[in-house]
């Protein structure tokens, strides 16, 4: 069979972000930017008229005979690294696909693997450009309508309804696959949404400290103990007092309790579901995890939740494993410390799938006659997942220094002796701080912050991990917000290969989730119903709020 | 004049309504002049039902497809034969249609392409009885068939 379509749609796309990348490098569209980025721009154009000015003075006294100070060379912009990023991507990836667009277009399509691997580029390429587009153009544009309209409203809707890159992109995704349909040269690319998404698991474990991730992995196979073994037991327990069949509560049991479609999928086989059971079950399962992509991060927020506790709830409450990471990300779209700590309730998750599959296995023998015994060793080895492995692997050779100075992540700043005088805090930091205590919401908020105004520096990760949860306040003064951060990336150095990798897990995901986003069908979501809508949805609702309500207890901002 | 049908185009997919709809086309068909075309429709909202699955490897993914795939096959096959036999047993010569993807579009595309004397389908499921929502879009289907379309009542 061959795959490629000979479509002219690749080498338009690579036209299209080239030309992009020319417009950024010769300043054409700086007035579209500066109109999209207002912030930046204005702190650009002042950097600018102060070099000018100072030019201007220099000459002044050189024409006065008078020694005019030494220029200092112009450090480039926040406004100016934006458009570079925006035109060095563009130029990467339009280049790419420019040459790859005219393979296609004038090759010959012929069976083989070349031919399959060619076949996914268009896809990949389509993703992409929604990806450019939502990020570099609706996520800005949706952020100032929100500001515009906050006075007017008393509320920033866009910051509300987390009307950012990932959310924006994976509804863009949904409506392109069930309004305008996937072109069909796009359809093998899209399916590539998982490898990325899986990419950037792995790369997330360049992220992690030691300490974090024995703390981080220790709370999640707490919480997912508690809440999946919970959840899965519910939906037993209420499967047969509901009158539904077993292969039913099984599958619905799995897909509730664990990680959602996949653990669906990897049930279905095992408890012999029905046709009707596996199609009420993903598709309830699908509304759920769509619904509460949307809530969580708005209740997170509503809340003054910070990246921990959200991380955790998400990781725990939310029952698909594709709209953790979304909610995670759509939360705290711009750090990734939200999407850190979910990620390992992911990650942690689906360990416990062969788990669950053998419990249900066990289950389902126990009470049909005629089921199938199924071997341990199979399942454990083919349910599996490998790419935690690669997840392992990138943390062992981070925590090895192979990316960044092993004391990169225990913050080895904080020390008093190590920080510089010039990262302390300003006194106009200092003003804003205090300014900033009656904002605080319990008492150890107020004794980090005022400790924090007495040293001018951070002293302990966890009173950084309390500021960061207060930095979140929403009606918190923008320049405390900037205190709270300078003191932040005082005390936390972060190695430039280490921000790449940032940097490009935010773009894995995005990418991923886009072409997730893909392949949610209205038509499989509208299958949702029967039992298993009864059933999912007060077990999911005891899950949300059972987890949230410890969270809010138990789990604290400082890992 | 009596209608008798030389092809009677005959939705089923096995549930209540359909069961009606066949009770219909037995009621209209001639034995040893008409013909029953079964068209059995697999609703294409099973290639969505993996969804945004992406934790699995492609190994339980490929063993859910399979898994999907044979009980639908298995179910298709189960309904060919036995409205088949019924069709047979009542003297009609029997024909059937297997496609994959919209119920409308195929019974449209089924209707143009065999030019059947009328299409006769079940009435739309009521609501709370369980099922696949993958019926029929009876206005879409009434404004582009070209044939009489019979609904069977509810009964």
């Amino acid at each position: 069979m061959v795959y490629t379509i000979r479509s002219p749609a690749l080498l338009i796309i690579g036209i299209v972000m080239l030309a992009w990348g020319a417009l950024n490098n010769a300043g054409a569209v700086d007035g579209l930017q500066a109109w999209l980025h207002p912030g930046v721009y204005k702190e650009h154009a002042a950097a600018k008229a102060k070099q000018e000015a100072d030019a201007k003075a220099a000459q002044e006294m050189a024409a006065e005979g008078k020694a005019a100070p030494e220029a200092k060379k112009p450090s480039a912009s926040k406004f100016d690294g934006l458009k570079a990023n925006q035109a060095r991507l563009s130029y990467a990836f339009g280049g790419i696909f420019t040459l790859v667009g005219l393979v296609v277009l004038l090759r010959k399509p012929s069976e083989g693997s070349a031919d399959y691997y060619l076949s996914v580029i268009p896809g990949i390429a389509f993703i992409l450009l929604i990806a450019f587009i939502v990020r570099w153009g609706l996520d800005p544009i949706f952020g100032n309508w929100g500001k515009a309209a906050e006075p007017t409203l008393g509320w920033n809707f866009a910051r509300i309804f987390n009307l950012n890159y990932v959310v924006i992109g994976i509804v863009i995704g949904i409506v392109t696959v069930n309004v305008f349909k996937i072109p069909n040269w796009a359809a093998n690319g899209v399916r590539t949404s998982r490898f990325f998404l899986k990419t950037g698991v792995i790369l997330l474990g360049t992220l992690y400290s030691a300490a974090e991730l024995a703390q981080l992995g220790a709370l999640s196979v707490v919480m997912i103990g508690v809440f999946v073994l919970g959840s899965v037991w519910l939906v037993l327990l209420m499967g047969p007092r509901m009158k539904a069949e077993n292969s039913m509560t099984g599958v619905l049991s799995a897909g509730v309790g664990v990680c959602g479609v996949s653990a669906s999928v990897a049930a279905a086989p095992v408890v012999q579901a029905k046709a009707v059971d596996i199609a009420y079950t993903i598709g309830t399962i699908l509304i759920w995890g769509v619904m509460c992509m949307f809530i969580f991060p708005t209740i997170g927020k509503l809340l003054g939740m910070g990246p921990v506790q959200f991380g955790a709830w998400a990781g725990t409450g939310i029952l698909n494993s594709a709209q953790v990471a979304g909610a995670a990300l759509a939360f705290d779209p711009r750090g990734i410390e939200t999407l850190k700590v979910a990620e390992i309730f992911n990650i942690t998750r689906v360990l416990f799938l062969p788990i669950i599959v053998l419990w249900l296995a066990a289950w389902y023998v126990k009470r049909e006659e005629g089921a199938q015994q199924v071997d341990l060793k199979q399942v454990v080895i083919s349910k599996f997942p490998i790419f935690v492995l690669g997840f392992i692997f990138m943390f062992i050779l981070s925590t090895m220094g192979v990316f960044a100075p092993p004391g990169h992540y225990q913050g080895k700043y904080f020390s008093s002796t190590e920080i510089k005088e010039d990262k302390l805090l300003k006194s106009k930091d200092l003003e804003a701080l205090q300014a900033a205590l009656p904002k605080m919401r319990n008492e150890k908020e107020t004794e980090a912050l005022k400790a924090l105004i007495a040293d001018k520096k951070e002293t302990t990760r966890e009173q950084d991990g309390i500021l960061r949860s207060v930095a979140k306040i929403p009606d918190l003064d923008e320049s405390a917000k900037k205190a709270l951060e300078s003191a932040h990336k005082a005390a936390w150095h972060t190695s430039k290969r280490i921000t790449a990798f940032r940097d490009w897990i935010a773009w894995l995901f995005a990418f991923g989730l886009i072409g997730l986003g893909m392949q949610i069908t209205a038509k499989s979501l509208k299958q949702a119903g029967g039992k298993p809508l009864i059933i999912g949805s007060m077990v999911g609702t005891i899950k949300a709020v059972g987890s949230l309500i410890v969270v809010l207890l138990f789990v604290r901002e400082f890992v | 004049m009596a209608f008798i049908p030389e092809t009677l185009l005959l939705g089923h997919h096995g549930t209540e309504g359909a069961g009606r709809a066949e009770d219909l086309a037995f009621q209209l068909a001639a034995p040893g002049h008409s013909r029953v075309l079964h068209l059995l429709v697999v609703p294409d909202f099973w290639a969505g039902m993996q969804g945004d699955d992406w934790l699995n490897n492609a190994s339980t993914r490929d063993v859910f497809a399979r898994y999907v795939e044979g009980m639908l096959e298995k179910d298709a096959a189960e309904q060919v034969a036995a409205l088949g036999a019924r069709c047979r047993a009542r003297g009609l010569e029997y024909s059937s249609l297997v496609r994959f993807g919209d119920p409308t579009q195929c019974l449209l595309e089924a209707a143009a392409a065999h030019s059947v004397s009328a299409v006769v389908i079940g009435p739309p499921r009521p609501k709370g009885v369980p099922g696949f929502r993958s019926g029929v879009d009876f206005a879409a289907l009434v404004r582009s068939v070209r044939t009489p379309v019979i609904i069977a009542s509810r009964g």
